[in-house]
């Protein structure tokens, strides 16, 4: 349970010295609070307090960071079990995986899809994040030989699948200085896969069909110097996934068991059901999923639900800000303005659609505030009206210059009309209304 | 339609041919002043054509202009309908309501230790074996009178230059006027002759539509006067969003201005009815939001209203009185309140000062709700605070019938759970005009506990009653037959104005809800509820408890202060301790900014219920719900 | 150290029975009980829990529904009582959903037809219906009142309650003996308010299943998520008023751009994959019933079902 700003308020000096650069510690425990600030910056903690504050901030799930460059990715540093707790942090990736008995060319195909297919969602490019090279060869020469032609086409972040240390150490010529994802050490190889990251300084994957057996790997990995782990639960069924991987994370984020505080990997190619393991995966708690070269309609729909997962939930439902049709509107359909909080936008929508009359809704950005409350706290303004039009072009879409605005913004009317030069219609507050009131003031 | 723009605000609402400029207006969201309501029998609400078509009988309603106010196109904006878009000014005059103020603080007993006194002394006049000079002769004299040590006074330029006159000219008798000031004594004042006993001070609440002065005798202890007008910056603005965007466009002079006439008015008024030499004041003190003070100093409020909302100055000031232009001694001092952040403003800190939270142990939660509200949690330890949009629904705001605290307003009210006929009272026990904001939290409760409402605040239409129907879309509530009322028409509560109030209200338990999560504890860790301001004494604090204003706590632990503001600047006047602690505390106080504290939307929407989503936060509540709604169904 | 979890629950969902069969005084061949959940879903650990049913939605009036599911379903879509027989014995859903779009037409007055349809479709198929009612306040109740008679001993699932529309459905509801679906817009809070204004005017727990509001995947599935996620948080925690089962119904799904816009040649592969996906995601967080527009989806959601219950032991041993 996270410290209430008060709970950390006692434990500070009270000496409200500024030197946090917050003017009293009552603020600075507010931030504490929020995450928003770090222990360190008060001089004046004794060290009692430093470790219980400490230990409430230091991440439960270590971050792993894969590849370099501008493809890099880091998993991991997680605080919560439901996302509406906090937020989800930092998204899985989704990598491809590719046999290194698979020709050249098909090697190279795959590695330029990850390198360039990208869908553009809310502003957003969505993307696959990295290719695995399986040692299914099981020759070192071969598993080398494959990384090569990968590492040549593109700097992805790698994950390297081989139970072989040789095999391994041969495709580490290769790559090793990019911090490929070794994947995996189990019980019988760690060792030496253990002696091989510390040498590369790569992240490492353990693997074991036990929490148990996991949390003895990581134990023993952390030992022989290798940090940077991530967890393969070995699942045999979606349902022992979801169980395991459930069991990791809330033990993790409770401090219970420190041992299974890393990152969780799931390859969602070698489940029955791969497109259910992969959307399982995201849901929860996997960081990286690894998966065939997926079709567009899989693609898509998972890259989608990862970006709607990884949302932060807690931040106002907001829709974004836009021009919106409802029905076809033509030239000369009615333009109501109003704000992208989205309850408003979708109670509106709602009444809009059983009009039946085409329109075009202006949604302005008022982060998410109601409209009362944008006007009362100065977000909604007739310059944000003004920019708005602008911004979307409504001046294109529209032949006349009219604009219907929520009744709660009367207030604003004249200065709107003044700002924008449209002449401006002041609607109902009440978004029932609307109907009649465009029946009967739209239409003359 | 047409097209009606009001100014001075530059209003502008479309309503169709025929309708009234009062419907217009009231549209617009303008309060109009009409104590008839809207009969054209008292006159109160005219306003001033300046283009467009309109038919006005001048004939039938002359009476109310002179020749000069019709040739510029004065008429009743009741009994005025729209033929062709229209340009209106409204005068100030029409716009201000006669409303009850309320001026009246909690009655509580304050040290008296003012910060200003006035010594009379007689000094032997210098000769050559006492050649010491005019002002150590003074000072020294002050200090073997009783006051301050000499070597601890300070003496400004101006005063300096008088001393030799006036002391050879009173023959060496006369009166000095020493006011504690930030790092000192100050000699504020020379006058010949004992005037020992004339020394007043002022304590005023700046409130944004009112401001109240109490005038103390600061030689007895004892209120001499008491006074308050309108705030005259309401020309440029009802609401002080308006007022700032008025003072971007047009310079802060007529504000600063205004604002100073106000205060200098109620001055006036005060010290006429106590037959008081304005003269003789000597310290004001001004307690305000920090826009409204501000505006008074003539420091620019603009950046205070949008993003990322930062006050000029929240400290503490002490300024010369003739500075600003306030009407009495030119030499006194005029002390602003200290405030928090631009939401969180002097006003609170005088009422923290007021219900003295913030010297007890013990957790309290202090309430100001007008048309904004600010909420204080803490203790002598710790403050949290924060403030938010109530919308005006709680002020009779956006309630088809709501009306502010005037004659005619339903202040109380009872629903009969067989019957639901309604048992009312209003203000001056006159036929009803509509409801005020007292009457309205009755009424919500009172639905509520009859089952006409859900505890959405849905109207039940299933209820065979004449007085549940549908108007149009929407079903309302009867709460009086056009023939019992002042207006001639029958007074209802629709569903759109039982969701302004819910909403109005879910803003400020969620506002409270928000500070107790920050600071962890739960509504039984508080022992207290303040209510300070106009609207909180006036309500029925079981109803306003029942419908989830403010958490549960027990009826007995809530404590209404009045206006806290006035209270607070009357401490600070004649206490000078206390006064001296006001910085500290507004110092100590967190502000907790609702918009970006992502619990607040949801404590919001489960605030949005009757009384809240979460029953287990109202156990007492809850058990008398069961019990009534039980027996309403 | 034995690595187990203990979230401490104290809650459990509520149950609720869908369909009536004979025994029960209905004609359906069988009936579901559903809820009772103490944990997280799937994370039970005893044989034979539950899986989320997958209801099939049809429509009286194709009119409205989407082209995608009219070029797949073909003349199916002019005959309820065939649409629905179709789902039951070709498409092998759990449940049928009706929308009884027809209610949508301008001045819609034939009150009549609506229990003439509800009735084709209960001989259509023999398996529990959920029964969507009007969407236009003045016909409400008439319609309500129509298809719990038509529907009467068959323990049908009536929707949609709504904040601002209970009273005359949960009075159906209650006169016929069905149970209703209480809709609120993606909010936790909203759902429990609805759930005691329904409580408040008799409805008994076991006769409600909360829609959270379901926004499509892409468009809004985020909160709904959450939401969810919510809902059956607070119901294991010991809220009484939210322990009612969910159920998930992204009615937009099949209109979003992803899928609207989509190349005809990957349009059916696309619509599936968006439902499935939601479908799969709404399950984990809590729906115990999820409704599909697309035939194809049925089977990827039964086989993914079937492995999120195989009384795994989860411990791996």
């Amino acid at each position: 349970m996270a410290l209430k700003a008060l709970d950390i308020y006692k434990l500070l000096p009270k000496r409200n010295c500024k030197e946090c650069g917050d003017p009293t510690c009552l603020t600075f425990a507010m931030k504490l609070a929020g995450g928003k600030a770090d222990v360190e910056l008060c001089p004046y903690l004794d060290e009692a307090a430093k470790s219980v504050l400490g230990a409430t901030t230091r991440p439960p799930i270590r971050l792993v960071k894969l590849g370099i460059g501008e493809r890099s990715f880091s998993v991991g540093e997680e605080f919560v079990l439901y996302r509406h707790e906090k937020t989800f942090y930092h998204p899985p990736g989704i990598v491809f995986k590719i046999a290194d008995t698979e020709s050249p060319d098909r090697i190279s195909t795959v590695t330029l899809r990850v390198r360039d297919e990208f869908f553009t969602r809310v502003g957003a490019d969505l993307r696959f994040n990295g290719i695995a090279i399986e040692n299914a060869s099981s020759s070192a020469e071969i598993f080398a030989r494959a990384v090569e032609t990968v590492e040549k086409i593109a700097d992805l972040p790698l994950v390297l699948i081989t139970a072989d240390p040789a095999a391994l150490a041969a495709a580490l010529v290769h790559c090793g200085t990019y911090r490929p994802l070794i994947h995996a050490a189990t019980s019988e190889n760690r060792k030496e896969f253990c002696a091989l990251a510390k040498q590369h300084g790569c992240p490492l994957v353990v693997r074991a069909k036990t929490i148990d057996g996991l949390a003895q790997l990581t134990r023993d990995c952390t030992a022989d110097g290798v940090q940077d782990l991530i967890m393969d639960l070995l699942p045999e069924s979606l349902q022992a996934f979801i169980v395991r991987s459930t069991t990791i994370r809330q033990l993790a984020i409770t401090r219970l068991a420190p041992d299974l505080g890393y990152p969780v990997f799931l390859d969602a190619s070698i489940m029955d059901l791969p497109d259910a393991a992969i959307a399982l995966g995201i849901t929860k708690y996997a960081s990286i999923i690894i998966s065939s070269p997926l079709s567009p309609a899989v693609a898509e729909a998972a890259l989608t639900l990862r970006q709607n997962i990884y949302t932060d939930p807690q931040k106002p439902i907001q829709m974004n800000p836009g021009l919106y049709r409802v029905g076809n509107p033509g030239k000369d359909a009615p333009v109501l303005m109003t704000v992208n909080f989205s309850l408003t936008f979708f109670t509106l929508q709602g009444y809009l659609e059983s009009t039946r009359l085409p329109c075009f809704m202006l949604i302005v950005d008022t982060e998410g505030l109601s409209v009362l409350t944008a006007v009362a706290a100065g977000k909604l303004s007739e310059m944000l009206v003004k920019d708005s039009i602008k911004k979307f072009a409504v001046e294109e879409e529209v032949s006349h210059r009219k604009l219907i605005i929520p009744g709660y913004a009367s207030p604003l009317s004249g200065r709107i009309e003044e700002a924008t030069g449209w002449k401006v219609m002041v609607g109902p507050r009440d978004a029932a209304e609307i109907g009649e009131y465009l029946h009967e003031e739209w239409k003359r | 339609m047409r097209t009606v723009t009001f100014l001075p605000g530059y209003r502008k609402i479309e309503i169709a041919r025929g309708s009234t400029i009062l419907d217009a207006a009231q549209r617009a969201g303008l309060n109009i002043n009409v104590v008839c309501g809207g009969q054209g029998k008292c006159g109160k609400c005219i306003v001033y054509v300046q283009s467009g078509k309109t038919s006005f009988d001048a004939q039938k309603y002359g009476r109310f202009f002179t020749d000069e106010e019709r040739s510029r196109g004065a008429c009743l904006a009741c009994e005025t309908t729209i033929e062709s878009d229209l340009q209106v000014f409204i005068p100030e005059s029409t716009l201000i309501q006669e409303q009850k103020i309320l001026i009246e603080g909690q009655e509580t007993a304050i040290e008296f230790h003012p910060s200003v006194r006035k010594y009379y002394v007689e000094l032997q006049p210098p000769t050559l074996s006492d050649p010491s000079p005019d002002l150590s002769r003074l000072l020294w004299g002050i200090q073997k009178t009783g006051g301050p040590a000499a070597e601890k006074m300070y003496v400004p330029l101006e005063v300096l230059r008088e001393i030799p006159a006036i002391l050879r000219h009173s023959e060496w008798k006369s009166t000095g006027t020493i006011s504690l000031v930030p790092g000192g004594y100050r000699l504020v004042d020379l006058q010949e002759n004992d005037t020992s006993k004339r020394l007043y001070g002022a304590a005023v609440d700046l409130g944004s539509t009112t401001i109240v002065v109490y005038l103390w005798d600061l030689v007895s202890g004892k209120i001499a006067g008491i006074a308050s007008n309108y705030n005259r910056q309401i020309s440029c603005g009802e609401d002080i969003l308006a007022r700032v965007n008025f003072a971007r466009k047009n310079g802060l002079g007529k504000l600063q201005a205004l604002a100073t006439e106000s205060i200098n008015a109620a001055i006036t008024s005060a010290s006429n009815t106590a037959g008081i030499d304005r003269e003789d004041i000597y310290e004001v003190v001004v307690a305000g939001n920090t826009v409204m003070t501000h505006m008074l100093l003539g420091i620019d409020p603009a950046y205070m209203i949008s993003e990322p909302y930062v006050p000029v100055v929240r400290r503490a000031l002490s300024v010369a009185t003739g500075r600003i232009g306030i009407a009495c001694n030119k030499n006194g001092g005029l002390f602003v309140f200290p405030a928090v952040s631009d939401f969180i403003g002097g006003d609170i800190i005088a009422d923290i000062l007021a219900c003295g939270m913030s010297e007890k142990e013990e957790i309290s939660l202090l309430i100001d709700i007008g048309t904004n509200f600010e909420v204080v949690l803490g203790n002598n330890e710790w403050m949290f605070s924060c403030a938010g949009a109530a919308g005006p629904a709680l002020e009779g705001g956006e309630v088809l019938f709501g009306m502010r605290a005037n004659p005619g307003a339903i202040e109380k009210i009872t629903i009969d759970p067989d019957t639901l006929n309604p048992v009312y009272s209003t203000i001056n026990g006159i036929k009803p005009r509509g409801i005020c904001g007292s009457g309205l939290i009755d009424l919500l409760a009172e639905l509520l506990c009859t089952c006409v409402i859900d505890r959405t605040g849905r109207i039940n239409s299933g209820i065979a009653n004449p007085r549940i129907r549908t108007s149009g879309h929407f079903p309302e509530f009867v709460i009086a037959w056009a023939a019992e009322t002042d207006i001639g028409k029958d007074i209802v509560i629709t569903e759109n104005d039982i969701k302004n109030l819910i909403m109005s209200k879910a803003s400020v338990h969620a506002a409270c809800l928000t500070l107790m999560n920050q600071a962890g504890i739960t509504r039984r860790e508080i022992t207290t509820i303040y209510f300070a301001g106009a609207f909180g004494n006036y309500i029925n604090k079981k109803n306003a408890t029942i419908i989830g204003l403010i958490p549960e706590i027990g009826i007995d632990r809530i404590i209404n202060i009045g206006n806290g503001a006035v209270t607070g600047a009357n401490i600070a006047l004649i206490n000078r301790r206390k006064r001296k602690t006001l910085d500290e505390i507004a110092f100590r106080i967190a502000y907790i900014e609702l918009n970006a504290e992502s619990s607040f939307m949801d404590e919001y929407t489960s605030s949005t219920f009757l009384p809240h989503t979460d029953l287990t936060l109202f156990p007492i509540v809850q058990k008398l719900l069961d019990t009534c709604r039980l027996a309403g169904r | 150290m034995v690595y187990d979890v203990n979230f401490g629950w104290s809650g459990m969902i509520s149950e609720v029975i869908l369909g009536a069969t004979k025994a029960d005084g209905g004609t359906r061949r069988i009936s579901y009980r559903i809820g009772g959940g103490k944990t997280l879903p799937f994370l039970e650990r005893k044989p034979g829990s539950s899986v989320p049913l997958i209801a099939f939605e049809i429509c009286d009036n194709p009119q409205y529904w989407s082209p995608i599911v009219r070029n797949f379903c073909g003349d199916l879509v002019n005959d309820c009582g065939e649409w629905a027989q179709a789902a039951d014995s070709v498409y092998k859903a759990d449940m049928v959903r009706l929308y009884l779009t027809s209610t949508r037409q301008r001045d819609f007055s034939d009150i009549a037809s609506v229990g003439k349809t509800v009735e084709t479709v209960l001989s259509g198929t023999s398996l529990p219906l959920i029964i969507e009612g009007s969407n236009e306040p003045k016909i409400d109740s008439e319609v309500f009142l129509k298809c719990g008679e038509a529907g009467q001993g068959e323990r049908l699932l009536l929707g949609t309650a709504e904040a601002g529309r209970y009273r005359s459905i949960a009075a159906a509801a209650m006169a016929y003996n069905h149970s209703v679906i209480a809709q609120s817009p993606i909010d936790v809070n909203l759902a429990k308010q609805l759930n005691i204004l329904l409580k408040e005017i008799g409805v008994s727990r076991d006769r409600i299943i909360i829609d959270p509001y379901t926004g499509s995947l892409g468009y809004g599935f985020e909160y709904s998520y959450s939401a969810m996620e919510r809902i059956r948080f607070s119901a294991l925690k010991g809220d009484a008023d939210l322990s009612m089962p969910l159920i998930c119904s992204a009615t937009d799904t099949l209109t979003v751009k992803e899928v609207r816009e989509a190349s005809p040649a990957i349009q059916d592969d696309i619509a599936v994959q968006w439902e499935f996906t939601t479908g799969i995601a709404a399950a984990v967080a809590g729906s115990e019933i999820i409704c599909v527009r697309h035939p194809r989806t049925i089977p990827l959601l039964r086989k993914a079902f079937g492995s999120l219950n195989t009384e795994d032991s989860g411990k791996g041993e």
